[in-house]
């Protein structure tokens, strides 16, 4: 509270933002200004960025990463939040165990792992682009896990789940109707990663021959160079903009209760 | 009596071993089969195979290749790159982090919060266009510095360069600094500032004494995090590379994609087994610091 009285100018923070705010936006405005150039009448117009919506491999690819992020949405929702919230719970000795594996991944260079996924999976794995929404649900866990974890950590969940179970809920409608409602919070925030790295991977899914709409950019570079950079802008705001949907739609009450 | 005893003794048990079977670990068990499936047998398989020679038999020679050239010369760069972009990003990475959190208000904590998440994760070929737009031989900056006298690319400078990939690289080390630094900076807690201050201590004996003291294991183990962050970054080195800056992951991606020399087909698993070998020295350490020092953050 005695911040909110103290705002006032900052030189210390406006130089830090001044700074940053150079060395991110000027590449950023710059491949901007690149992309909204007409070469043929020689000003400017959204040409580029019409001509990438229209192309009809855009809506391939963007459905097809969409969906591909969407489902591992749904692994985390299904697997992750619900195994986690019953670790808490009980005093399973593999809370232990999972923790440690949970973390693994930040461990494993993604070459690496491509590497491994290349040789392991049984043909009928490696035919199907399902194959991805399981990596990428692995090289999202270490930060879906922690996101969990400090939403589980915030809450009294003993007394929540008792009271919800003395109440004559059973435990799956404990989780579902209880427990996630409370940690909405860091679950909208677990969401919102999973979904923008599974929509931004690009190292796995290349290396993997996958096409997606992040590896789809560097087909279209070889033919349609600020096509390419259009796309590649818009690449950099999608994600920006449901992430900051998402963040502003959780309610200020459950983020002050991360803290 | 007795043989009744241990008859009647282990159904029982075994039914109490299936009931906490039940209890402890089912519920785990969906979680468990996608990361040992999805995680943990590529990577065991990828450490098998990386000891495999041609006919498969065992050897040593896949990782007695890897670390001669041209493949020393890829694990050099590809440490080097990462310890010197993480050493660049994170002082003024920290700083911006504790300016940040400590002045800025709620809204702008949340908005940097989002947009560093989204800069960490860029790179590939857009992270490249975005740089030859700035500090390509067209760029803007570059023209702005030619203009103020500074010709960028009189020298041997280029973006593909090991100098030009640091920078990009900063482009993501610098906002993956805030993100893995502040939590550090909310956990000090103004008591402390001000208790110390009430002892008597000025504003440089609190950060000699106390401030520093506190953070600093928090900044090595992001430094850690960054090193590994840049050594092992692929999509970006991949897009603005072409071959004249050997990389141990652009190596590894050579390799996969079959520019294989046919000698030994299960080198670039042994390059693999040693990045992650690297990484763990880096990655380890971080974890177990941020565990150590998550005790005291917690309030």
């Amino acid at each position: 509270m005695a911040k909110a009285l103290r705002i006032k100018f900052q030189p210390p923070l406006a130089i830090t933002l001044l700074i940053l705010g150079f060395f991110v936006f000027l590449p950023m405005l710059s491949a901007f200004e690149y992309s909204i150039r007409t070469p043929l009448t020689g000003g400017y117009g959204w040409t580029h960025y019409i001509w990438a919506v229209t192309e009809e491999d855009f809506l391939h690819y963007i459905l097809r990463s969409m969906w591909l992020a969407g489902v591992t949405v749904l692994i985390t929702l299904f697997v992750l939040v619900p195994t986690m919230t019953w670790l808490h719970l009980s005093n399973s000795k593999v809370r232990g165990l999972i923790d440690g594996l949970s973390l693994l991944p930040l461990v494993i260079p993604v070459v690496a792992f491509a590497v491994g996924a290349q040789i392991s999976f049984p043909e009928f794995v490696q035919n199907t682009v399902l194959e991805l929404p399981f990596l990428y649900f692995v090289l999202a866990l270490p930060y879906a896990y922690r996101s969990l974890d400090i939403g589980l950590n915030s809450i009294p969940l003993k007394t929540i789940t008792e009271a919800a179970r003395s109440a004559g809920a059973n435990w799956l409608r404990t989780i579902t109707s209880v427990i996630i409602p409370v940690i909405r919070g860091s679950v909208m925030a677990t969401i919102a990663l999973t979904f923008a790295l599974s929509l931004g991977e690009y190292t796995l899914t290349v290396l993997l021959h996958w096409d997606t709409f992040p590896t789809w950019v560097t087909y279209v570079a070889q033919d349609n160079i600020l096509g390419a950079i259009a796309i590649s802008m818009m690449s950099l705001i999608i994600p920006f903009l449901i992430l900051t949907v998402i963040t502003l739609f959780v309610p200020e009450r459950s983020m002050q209760g991360r803290k | 009596m007795t043989s009744q005893v241990i008859e009647g003794g282990a159904p029982s048990r075994g039914r109490a071993f299936l009931a906490s079977f039940l209890k402890n670990i089912l519920p785990a068990v969906p979680l468990l089969l996608i990361v040992g499936f999805f995680f943990l047998f590529p990577i065991a398989r990828l450490i098998y195979v990386s000891f495999l020679s041609n006919d498969n038999t065992f050897t040593i020679d896949n990782f007695k290749t890897a670390v001669q050239e041209p493949y020393r010369t890829g694990f050099i760069n590809s440490i080097k790159i990462g310890v010197f972009s993480a050493a660049i990003a994170a002082f003024p990475g920290a700083l911006a982090a504790y300016f940040i959190e400590t002045r800025g208000s709620s809204k702008l904590r949340r908005t940097i919060a989002v947009m560093s998440g989204v800069l960490a994760n860029t790179g590939g070929v857009p992270l490249a266009f975005m740089f030859y737009a700035a500090l390509g031989i067209q760029g803007y900056l570059t023209k702005a510095l030619k203009y103020l006298g500074w010709d960028l690319y009189s020298g041997t400078f280029s973006l593909g360069s090991f100098i030009g990939l640091l920078i990009v690289y900063l482009y993501f080390q610098l906002p993956l600094m805030i993100i893995v630094f502040s939590p550090a900076i909310v956990s000090l807690r103004r008591e402390w500032s001000e208790a110390a201050r009430n002892l008597g201590a000025s504003q440089f004996n609190y950060w000699i004494r106390i401030g520093i003291p506190l953070l600093f294991p928090s900044f090595i183990a992001s430094f850690l995090l960054l090193f590994a962050s840049g050594f092992s970054a692929y999509a970006t080195a991949n897009a603005l590379t072409v071959g004249n800056l050997p990389l141990t992951p652009l190596q590894i991606g050579g390799l996969l994609d079959g520019n294989v020399s046919a000698a030994q087909l299960n080198l670039g698993k042994a390059l693999g087994v040693v990045m992650i070998v690297i990484s763990a020295c880096a990655v380890i350490p971080y974890l177990a610091i941020q565990r150590r020092s998550a005790k005291w953050q917690k309030r």
